[in-house]
């Protein structure tokens, strides 16, 4: 097997507020090859953004990482510790070097008072050695490349002068525009309108193939996620309770969280059948359950070790992994 | 549109002017009386005609508005019967020109340290911060103004009272004047910056914070923007619109602060003349040429501010451009 691109090994991020520590995320480890699309699933406050965040060192200030906690990003030519860089200048290998991120406001992530096209070359000029013209001219190349017309007038609007689709498909220019070989897309297409979003979807899967990067796709839309992604990773509550090849984790989810996500989708070929929707409140993050985090929420939950312990991801022949009690006792049973 | 402004602001003003009771002729008359002179109503009338004032209301509204734009002339004072304009002279320019100073000073300070503030995670610096602008704010401009005076007087012997040296109070402007002039004008530009920077600190701080929380600045950390630039070309630069548009609502406020702390430096030369042509000898010529004065001023800064703002935003630019 090749080397992971990235690899995450024990990550465990805390942050400091005046309530105490509060845990965001909790021995999460995922490991993404080259080229590959993981899809990271999870209901707002399951960590998955802060995951993704601490790739690229980009959470706030008060952001405490454990002593084990490990992030390791593979290039060609070195290996990078990303929790372990210390200046803002370190930092750019991940933050726009090899690793870029688009966000889910495309219209609150560009910067109002500063032109596209400027954005753009400040980014070329800051991770390569491109001369302001060479800048312009790949910038504009890239706006052509994402099927923006007229790229050259474009570079120089502001992003208020962008449609919403527009401004999503130059946000996505501005990513890719430094080559990196990862690519991390936050909830991309919540913000847009169903058509568009199955054209931004189209476009990202041609440039995947086209750059060769892999993508963490973060979304809570199951139904993208089939679409786009290799890989399923399922947060809740700060830990990853599944994983596995999407179409597999799709048909016959193990855990019972994500039979729960996806009885909760609704079904066009059968549309009187009531939504179910997973059943409580993700609990607060200051008042995490012990034992199984799932607990409190679990239409399956049999007593003792849901309460007590926390069950560990389990890997089986097929190399899908789910962390339930249930699941390692039906298994344990089987064999 | 400025002009516009300035229009509607004359017509105001006039109006004001106009509904003191009684009409100028009465009032210098009745002060004539109190100096001893008899007069009868025919004498009434015939000043007031003198004056003009048995015309229409528009009709003198425009020709007060006439003589002002096209003249800068504001005609005579009510009670002291002397040209309004020479009465001012350089009075009014050097109000203004101490409060404006003062304005400047205040967002000097306060914009980079309320920048620096807000970027800053330190709870020292923040604490010390706040309770230095607290301290601005809470203290009155006239105590702050007494302290020092008590505490010049005291060690100096001087009390820094005027804005000039005996010597220089009736000379024409000079190098030497301009200097003397400076030499004691800093007291009351630094006690009307005093609350206005505390004031100025507190809104660059709050609108940095709002900014520095904006998903474009993750963003362009995101993309590996560092340091001074990921501060000065992202949330700084954004913040400093509405910065710049409370600029003419500030110099409003610290010239109403003028008369106070020019009556405790006994500054006769400032405000403290707006003070006395209301208060005591009701000269409604001479208040409305001042209120004049200060609202054109204010109307003048506001489109400074405006051609600023159009340079800093481009949604603003591209509104006036169409």
């Amino acid at each position: 097997m090749t080397k992971p691109l990235i690899s995450v090994k024990d990550l465990t991020v805390r942050f400091r507020t005046e309530e105490g520590l509060v845990t965001a995320v909790e021995n999460v480890s995922l490991d993404i090859a080259p080229g590959e699309v993981l899809g990271l699933v999870g209901e707002s406050g399951s960590g998955k953004s802060v995951t993704a965040k601490a790739l690229m060192r980009l959470n706030a200030g008060n952001t405490r990482y454990a002593d084990e906690s490990r992030i390791t990003l593979n290039l060609d030519d070195q290996g990078v510790e990303v929790l372990a860089l210390k200046r803002d200048r370190d930092m750019r290998i991940v933050r726009g070097g090899a690793i870029s991120m688009i966000f889910q406001e495309p219209m609150a992530s560009f910067a109002p008072a500063i032109t596209i096209g400027d954005q753009m070359v400040e980014q070329l000029l800051i991770h390569s050695s491109m001369t302001r013209v060479e800048a312009k001219e790949l910038s504009i190349e890239m706006l052509a490349r994402v099927g923006i017309p007229e790229p050259a007038r474009r570079f120089n609007q502001y992003s208020f002068e962008f449609s919403g689709g527009m401004r999503q498909r130059a946000m996505i220019a501005m990513a890719l525009s430094t080559r990196p070989k990862l690519l991390i897309a936050d909830e991309p297409t919540t913000a847009l309108d169903v058509t568009i979003q199955a054209q931004v979807i189209a476009l990202m899967k041609d440039l995947v193939a086209e750059f060769g990067m892999a993508i963490l796709f973060i979304t809570h839309d199951l139904g993208v996620i089939a679409q786009t992604a290799d890989r399923v990773a399922v947060m809740y509550l700060g830990r990853i309770i599944e994983t596995g090849p999407v179409r597999q984790v799709i048909r016959d989810p193990h855990h019972p969280y994500t039979r729960g996500l996806l009885n909760a989708l609704p079904k066009l070929e059968d549309l009187d059948s009531e939504l179910t929707p997973v059943p409580g409140d993700i609990p607060s993050p200051l008042d995490r359950p012990s034992g199984c985090v799932f607990n409190t929420r679990c239409p399956v939950m049999f007593g003792e070790p849901c309460l007590a312990e926390i069950p560990q991801l389990m890997q089986d022949e097929t190399g899908r992994m789910a962390a339930c009690h249930l699941v390692a006792r039906n298994r344990g049973a089987k064999t | 549109m400025a002009v516009i402004t300035l229009l509607t602001v004359s017509l105001i003003v006039f109006t004001l002017m106009e509904m003191v009771p009684g009409t100028c002729a009465e009032r210098y008359l009745a002060f004539k009386n109190t100096q001893g002179s008899q007069i009868s109503i025919d004498d009434i009338k015939a000043e007031e005609k003198r004056l003009g004032l048995d015309r229409p209301f528009f009709v003198r509204w425009g020709s007060w508005v006439g003589d002002v734009s096209l003249k800068g002339e504001f005609g005579d004072s009510c009670i002291l019967r002397l040209n309004i304009n020479q009465l001012l002279a350089d009075k009014f320019w050097i109000s203004l020109g101490i409060c404006l100073a003062a304005l400047i000073l205040s967002y000097l300070i306060a914009i980079p340290v309320g920048i620096f503030s807000a970027s800053s995670n330190s709870p020292a610096t923040n604490n010390s911060l706040r309770f230095v602008s607290y301290l601005g704010l809470a203290l009155p401009n006239f105590l702050l103004a007494l302290i020092i005076m008590l505490a010049s007087t005291v060690i100096f012997g001087d009390s820094l009272t005027g804005l000039f040296s005996k010597e220089f109070r009736d000379a024409a402007w000079s190098w030497a004047r301009f200097r003397d002039f400076l030499s004691r004008a800093w007291l009351p530009i630094f006690i009307l910056g005093w609350s206005a920077t505390a004031f100025a600190l507190q809104t660059v701080r709050a609108l940095m914070l709002d900014e520095i929380g904006k998903l474009y600045v993750t963003a362009a950390s995101a993309r590996g923007v560092t340091g001074a630039k990921l501060l000065w070309r992202y949330p700084a630069r954004h913040a400093l619109g509405p910065v710049i548009n409370s600029l003419g609502f500030d110099l409003n406020r610290i010239f109403n602060e003028l008369p106070i702390v020019a009556l405790i430096l006994t500054l006769t030369e400032a405000g403290a003349l707006l003070i006395e042509s209301l208060a005591r000898s009701n000269d409604q010529q001479l208040a409305g040429a001042i209120i004049f004065l200060l609202t054109a001023s204010i109307v003048a800064l506001n489109f400074v501010t405006d051609i600023l703002l159009a340079l800093l935003d481009p949604r603003v630019r591209r509104g006036l451009m169409g």
